[in-house]
Formats: structure tokens, C-alpha cells, sequence
């Protein structure tokens, strides 16, 4: 795995530029890290809440629709009276962002109209009219609740999706970007490496050869003026160690082009 | 409002009978006198006097048939009475039917004592014989055989009555509960008596008039 | 001597009735009903009841509200059945009784006439126990007078509208207005019907009817609090008869809490005692258990009322007691049926047993 790296011309600039790269990666990544902390800790918020907000939601309701059975118990069916004696809402709800980590949740409040309330008063006026009016605040409660619980669930969902999204991003630059940027990294300072011993070796041989040419010039030269001197050849351990990283270069080389990189993520 | 009076019920019903019957009575006796006064005949407007001169057998068949009527008013009415809460109240539990007949009978009865007493009473009654008139023994056996049925017929209506609606409460009360009705028919049991005070009373009152004079 | 009158007309209606009495439901079968752990265990004990038939070709999830239905069609068929068998003097007073469904139909066709519903809907709606024959036309009213000279004028309920043909305009304040003064009107009515039918049907009627128009008054009072209804108004709704009337009710007229209706019913005994302990708030439903709510000890002591009426024989007040018991019945039913469905079997005892 190791070997999965940029496709990137060894190059002393193109080091540089990576550096920077690994540099930003891991910028990003401990920033995107924290990001997912805090939007983790605000997610356990939330399903701390939604927990509680449901058990209580299931106790609330009960007894909204237990009150309206006690109505009914006393009054009867007032269903209909009700419904046609509501001429508007008196319950609304605003959507209203919040902004966490850069994440935009959704947030609902109810709108009170509450001096507009009261309009089936009235109902029940010879019998059961506490009832009916204990079923509409109970019923109020009730609805107060699953709005709350609405923009929960809803923030629950978003965080949830924002958290695995960035998450996965921390995971990808800690895991693929970053490796892949080391690797660039070492591979193009084994590249530049490579390059510099075949350039010391190339010079070592240029000199060689110009010291054989001037051996040669000395030579014909001595054999015209006599005294020749050996002088500076290459030493022979380090000629071989040279090969050996060469050859080893290559391998490495070879494995690189069978792996593509998949990654089209990043 | 206008629609009630003809909802006024049964206190309406007996109210209604005891004007008609009450006027009617006042307006005879008013015409009556009126009639022998203004013919001229006044001094014959003498109530104590037409009662004297009535004929003693007047009398006796007067109370025989009181006796017996009344006696059958009294136990058609208590039948009525109980049979038609026995009869409401077996829709839903006809076990009652049968044991509550025992009402019916007893109000029955109320009747078979105004039977016996008009049959005892009329035994009384023969053709006089005498060429004298009736004779002051006469007189007893009529006015005793009157009152003696009138006394047997009252107390067998009431009597029925009594036992028609004790009757219709052992009826409604069996219905709702089985251990009441032997509770009930205690009671019932005692209105019944009522009937036979009067026969008694019938019987001890005529006991010691004579058969109509045959001598 | 009413004894004597009495079996000629209802003898027989009076013994049906009574039988219609023993078939509510006793306190064992109520102990047998609480126990059930789902509605259709609730069927199974319900089946040893009158409500048997008409329970028995329901499918088998049956939600409280077709239970509520179908115990109404019960009581629905022993009404009209006792209606049908009806001669003069009790087919008035089964007539009577029935004023006040009709003034409920009445008062919710209104309603949806206003709001341009459907008719056929509405009459479905309808209680039928109030039915009468123009009761259709009355959807084509759109005010008070057009209401009463098209269609209620040839209604029982002619009468009681008088009262109310001063309102404008048919809103939700009016209707429901005119719904109380129709009530009340309906309950003076009743009243002195029940008075020129002499004894003792009229003792007995009086004080039920007299509790019902306290409890009117009362409810009137504690439920006008804090709304739209003028003092005034108030004092209007309240049945010209009762034991409060006029005294306490000109008093009860002009409160504004709890408090003052207490320290005005203090005088009367029993108001007294059913007043005490209970708040400005309504609590649950129930009977026996200190959280007994107003309303709850209204039904407890209409019970009683109901109860002690069969006590007596040869009187009307046995068939206006049967009605109400059997709707207080029904409740009691319902309520059972709605706290088995809904798992609240902690409130499952708070219902007002009869016998």
C-alpha cells in the first residue's frame, strides 16, 4: 500500500509544491477532525434530547388524546363543533436556521398567537367546558412538543449526515491523501536521489573518461614524451552499490505502474 | 301552556269522575226538587220519607248487585293493575309470568267473595207472602241486605285495588330482584284480607236478618 | 289515586323500562370490564350484556368510536321501541325527553350550514333520538328569523326559540348561545310539563330537573370565566328554575372565580360538599378517589338522582331516569373501551358505576 502515490514528475519543485500539499493535508485534516468533534459532541446533544424529547412525547401524547377521551366522556363527541368553530390557526411554525460547525440546521418555533386564542370558549358552556379547554391546552403542549421534536429530528438527520460526510473526510486524508502525499514525498526524494547518484556516477564516468582521454593524451603524449600517472579512478564498491541502487529503483518503478490511482476523490 | 291539559294524566282522570258524577247527582237532586216543588208538590220532596216507602226488596237486590258489582269492579281493576306491570316486566324476565299469577288470583278472589256474598245474600230474598205488607222483619233483612253489600262490595274494591298495585309492585320487584317477591306477596297477602274483613262484616251483619216473611 | 290511572296507559311501558333498568350494567360486570386487556376481550365481556346484538357483527378491531356508535344504536332501539308502544299522556313525555337531542341537531345543522357542509353529512351526524321530519329543511336557513319562520315553527322546538330570535346573526358566540337558551328554555318547559302531570311524577321530576338546572347554572358559570360571554348573558343562560334560582344565580351572575361560586354555595348542602376539594381546574374523570372533578360528582349525584326516581312506582320519572342512566352508561363504556385501547388502566376505575 505504500506504493500508492501521485503521479507526479520527480522534481525538486514539484517536492516542494507536495510538501506544501502534506502541509495542507494535515492542516485540513486535524481542522476537519475537530470539525467532526464538535459536531459529534453536538450530536450527542441532540440525541440526548431527542431521547428524552421522545419518552416525554409518548407521555404527552397519551395523555392529549387520554384528556380528549375524558371530553368525550363528559361532553360527548364535540369533534365537529370544534373543527367548524376553528376560523385560523392559532398555532404556527417558523422554520429558522442555526448555524453549528458551518452546518446550517433547520429549526422550527412556534409562532404564539395566543391572544387570538380561546375561540371555541364557548363550547361545552353547559357541560364539560373545563374539560374541553384542559384537552386544548394539553393538546397545545402536545403539538409545542412535536414541533420540538420535529427540528430535532430534523438537526438529527442533517448532523448525522454531516458528521459521516466529514468523517469520512478526516478518514480520507488521514488515511489515503496523507500516505499518498508521504509517498509522493519519498518518492520523489528517492527519484531526486537516484537522480543525483546517476549524475555523480555520469560525472564520476565523464571524469573518468576525461581522465582516460588525458591518460590517452598523456599516453600518446608520453609515448611522444614517456611518463604517464594513474590518478582518481572510481573505487569499485562504490561503483557496484550504485547499480544495486538502481536496479532496486526500477522495482519500485514497475509496481507503481501496475497501480492506478483510484482515488477520485481527492 | 295550552298543550298540557290534554297530558294531564290520571290525577285528571279521577278529578274528571268525581266532577261528572258529583255534578250530575247535584243537578238530579236539583231538578228533582225543582220538578215537585214547582208542580206544586213540595211537601213530597221529602228525602227521609222516599227512603221509607221504598220497598224493602228495593233494597236488598240494590246491595246484592252492589255487592257483586263492586266486587267485580274492584278485582277487573287490580287485575289490570298488576297484570299489565307483570306483563311489562316479563318481557325481560318471563320466569316472573307464571309466579306472579298468584296476584292475579288474589284479586280474583276479591271477586269470588262478592259471588259468595251475593249468593248468600240472595238466598234472603223470597217472595212475601202476606197480605199485611212487608213486616218490620222485612224491613231489616232489606236495609241489613243493603248495607251489608254495599260494605262487602266497597271493601272487595278497594280490596282489589289494594292487591292490583301491591300486585304490579311484586311484578316490578320479582322482575329486578327474586328474593323481594315473597317479601312483597307478604304484604299482599295482608291487602287481601281487607277483602275479607268486609265479608265478614257482610256476613255478621245480614247473619241475623230473617228470609223475606214467606208466612 | 294515581296508582289506579297509571297502569292504563303505562303499566306496561313502566315494566319494560324497569326491565331495561336491570339490563345496565352492574358493578361485577364493570370489575369484569376493567379487567379486559384489549378491545376485543372488551367485546367478549360485553357480549353477556344488552349490548350483545349489536355488538356482535362488528369485525374485530373495533375502535372506541364504532363501540360508542353502536351502544347508541342500542339505546336508540329500546327508546323507540318504548316510543312505539306509546300511548297519549307518556308519548308526550317520551316526546319531551327527546326535545333536548333535537336542540343539539338543531344548534349543529346550524353550524354546518354556516359553514357550507354537506347536509347529508350533517344528518348523519345527528342524534337520532332528535330526529324530526323538517329537520333537512333547516339547512337552507341563514338566519335566526329565516331559521324559525321556515322551518322550527312547525317543530316542538318553536317555542323555545322565541327567546332567541333577538340574535343577529348566526356565529360561533350566538350558536352557542343560542344553544344554552334553548336548553334552558327547553328545561323550563320540561318543568312545568312535568308539574301539571301531578304526583308523583311531578315531585320527582322536579328535582331532577331542579339538579339539572343547577348543575346548568353552575356549569355555566365556571365555564363563562375569562371568556367573550357578558355577565349579563350569563345571567341570561341561566334556567329560571332550581334551587339557586333567583337568589344565588343573581349572585352567581356577576363572580369571576372559583372561589366566589364556592363561598356562594356554601348554603346549599350538597353543592357544599361537591364544591369542596375540587380547583378552578378540571381534573381527570372518576369516581371514588379524591381527584374526583366537578363534573364527576355532577354525573355521581345525577346518577343518584336517576337511582332514587326507580324507587318509586307509577310515575313517568322512571323513563327520563332509564335515558340518562343508560347514556351515563354508555360513557362509562367508552371510557372503559378508551383506557384499555389507550393503556391507561390507572384511570380505567374513574367511571360513574350505576348499580
Amino acid at each position: 500500500m505504500a506504493a500508492v502515490r501521485d503521479n507526479v514528475f520527480p522534481t525538486r519543485m514539484n517536492l516542494t509544491m507536495t510538501k506544501t500539499r502534506l502541509k495542507g493535508a494535515q492542516t485540513g485534516h486535524s481542522l476537519l477532525k475537530r470539525k467532526s468533534e464538535a459536531l459529534t459532541t453536538r450530536f450527542r446533544v441532540i440525541v440526548r434530547k431527542i431521547e428524552d424529547a421522545k419518552l416525554k412525547m409518548g407521555k404527552v401524547m397519551q395523555n392529549a388524546s387520554f384528556s380528549l377521551a375524558e371530553v368525550a366522556y363528559i361532553t360527548g363527541d364535540i369533534s365537529y363543533q370544534v373543527r367548524e368553530s376553528a376560523k385560523h390557526a392559532t398555532f404556527k411554525v417558523s422554520a429558522k436556521q442555526e448555524n453549528v460547525s458551518g452546518v446550517l440546521l433547520p429549526a422550527f418555533e412556534k409562532d404564539t398567537q395566543q391572544a387570538a386564542g380561546g375561540q371555541f370558549e364557548l363550547t361545552g358552556l353547559g357541560r364539560g367546558g373545563q374539560q374541553i379547554q384542559k384537552a386544548r391546552a394539553v393538546y397545545m403542549k402536545a403539538v409545542e412538543m412535536l414541533v420540538e421534536l420535529a427540528s430535532l429530528q430534523t438537526a438529527f438527520v442533517i448532523l448525522d449526515e454531516v458528521i459521516k460526510l466529514t468523517n469520512r473526510r478526516v478518514n480520507a486524508i488521514e488515511y489515503v491523501i496523507i500516505p499518498r502525499i508521504e509517498n509522493t514525498i519519498s518518492y520523489i526524494n528517492s527519484e531526486l536521489d537516484e537522480q543525483d547518484r546517476e549524475e555523480f556516477y555520469r560525472l564520476k564516468k565523464i571524469q573518468g573518461k576525461k581522465k582516460e582521454r588525458a591518460a590517452n593524451a598523456q599516453r600518446e603524449l608520453d609515448e611522444i614524451a614517456k611518463p604517464t600517472i594513474n590518478d582518481g579512478s572510481l573505487h569499485p564498491d562504490f561503483a557496484g552499490d550504485f547499480t544495486s541502487a538502481e536496479s532496486s529503483s526500477a522495482g519500485v518503478r514497475d509496481i507503481l505502474a501496475e497501480q492506478v490511482d483510484e482515488d477520485i476523490i481527492f | 301552556m295550552g298543550a298540557y291539559s290534554t297530558a294531564n294524566s290520571y290525577s285528571a282522570y279521577a278529578s274528571y269522575t268525581r266532577t261528572v258524577l258529583s255534578a250530575s247527582a247535584a243537578s238530579l237532586a236539583v231538578w228533582a226538587g225543582l220538578y215537585l216543588l214547582l208542580t206544586g208538590r213540595g211537601e213530597r220532596f221529602d228525602v227521609g220519607g222516599y227512603l221509607l216507602r221504598l220497598s224493602p226488596y228495593m233494597w236488598a237486590l240494590y246491595g246484592i248487585s252492589l255487592c257483586i258489582g263492586l266486587s267485580v269492579v274492584g278485582a277487573a281493576w287490580g287485575i289490570f293493575i298488576a297484570g299489565s306491570s307483570i306483563l311489562g316486566s316479563a318481557v325481560r324476565t318471563p320466569r316472573i309470568a307464571t309466579k306472579n299469577l298468584i296476584s292475579i288470583i288474589f284479586c280474583e278472589v276479591v271477586a269470588i267473595y262478592g259471588v259468595i256474598m251475593a249468593i248468600v245474600f240472595s238466598a234472603k230474598v223470597a217472595a212475601v207472602q202476606s197480605t199485611n205488607g212487608f213486616s218490620r222483619s222485612d224491613y231489616y233483612t232489606g236495609f241489613s241486605l243493603f248495607w251489608g253489600g254495599l260494605a262487602v262490595g266497597l271493601s272487595n274494591l278497594i280490596c282489589g285495588l289494594a292487591v292490583g298495585i301491591t300486585g304490579s309492585n311484586a311484578a316490578v320487584a320479582d322482575a329486578h330482584d327474586q328474593q323481594l317477591f315473597v317479601k312483597i306477596l307478604v304484604i299482599e297477602i295482608f291487602g287481601s284480607i281487607i277483602g275479607l274483613f268486609g265479608l265478614i262484616v257482610g256476613l255478621l251483619v245480614t247473619g241475623k236478618a230473617e228470609d223475606f216473611s214467606v208466612s | 289515586m294515581n296508582e289506579i290511572y297509571f297502569n292504563a296507559d303505562a303499566g306496561y311501558l313502566e315494566g319494560i323500562v324497569r326491565g331495561y333498568r336491570d339490563g345496565l350494567i352492574t358493578l361485577p360486570q364493570y370489575l369484569n370490564l376493567t379487567q379486559c386487556e384489549t378491545m376485543d376481550d372488551l367485546k367478549l365481556q360485553l357480549a353477556t350484556t344488552d349490548y350483545a346484538s349489536f355488538l356482535q357483527n362488528e369485525p374485530s378491531p373495533m375502535s372506541t368510536s364504532t363501540l360508542s356508535a353502536r351502544c347508541t344504536d342500542a339505546l336508540v332501539a329500546e327508546f323507540q321501541y318504548l316510543q312505539q308502544n306509546a300511548a297519549e299522556p307518556i308519548s308526550k313525555f317520551l316526546d319531551f325527553i327527546t326535545y333536548g337531542f333535537m336542540i343539539d341537531n338543531v344548534i349543529l345543522l346550524i353550524t354546518g350550514t354556516l359553514h357550507e357542509r354537506d347536509t347529508h353529512d350533517l344528518l348523519e351526524k345527528c342524534h337520532p333520538l332528535g330526529f324530526f321530519d323538517t329537520m333537512p329543511a333547516l339547512c337552507v336557513a341563514t338566519t335566526v328569523q329565516d331559521l324559525y319562520s321556515t322551518v322550527l315553527v312547525d317543530s316542538p322546538l318553536a317555542g323555545y326559540f322565541r327567546e332567541c330570535l333577538s340574535a343577529e346573526d348566526l356565529n360561533e358566540l350566538n350558536i352557542e348561545i343560542i344553544r344554552n337558551t334553548l336548553h334552558k328554555a327547553y328545561l323550563e318547559d320540561f318543568y312545568t310539563y312535568c308539574q301539571g302531570l301531578g304526583e308523583p311524577t311531578a315531585s320527582i321530576m322536579a328535582e331532577i330537573l331542579m339538579f339539572e338546572a343547577d348543575r346548568r347554572t353552575v356549569n355555566i358559570t365556571i365555564n363563562s370565566f375569562g371568556t367573550e360571554l357578558s355577565k349579563d348573558d350569563r345571567a341570561k343562560l341561566y334556567p329560571r328554575l332550581g334551587s339557586m334560582y333567583p337568589e344565588a344565580q343573581t349572585r352567581l351572575a356577576r363572580v369571576d372565580d372559583m372561589d366566589q361560586v364556592k363561598a356562594i354555595l356554601e348554603q346549599y348542602g350538597d353543592y357544599k360538599t361537591m364544591l369542596s376539594g375540587v380547583g378552578t381546574g378540571a381534573s381527570s374523570g372518576g369516581a371514588g378517589g379524591d381527584d374526583m372533578s366537578l363534573e364527576d360528582r355532577f354525573f355521581a349525584r345525577e346518577v343518584q338522582l336517576n337511582k332514587d326516581s326507580f324507587e318509586q312506582q307509577f310515575h313517568y320519572g322512571v323513563f327520563y331516569s332509564w335515558l340518562r342512566l343508560k347514556e351515563q352508561e354508555i360513557r362509562n363504556v367508552v371510557w372503559v373501551a378508551e383506557c384499555i385501547s389507550q393503556q391507561q388502566k390507572d384511570k380505567i376505575n374513574n367511571y360513574t358505576p350505576i348499580y
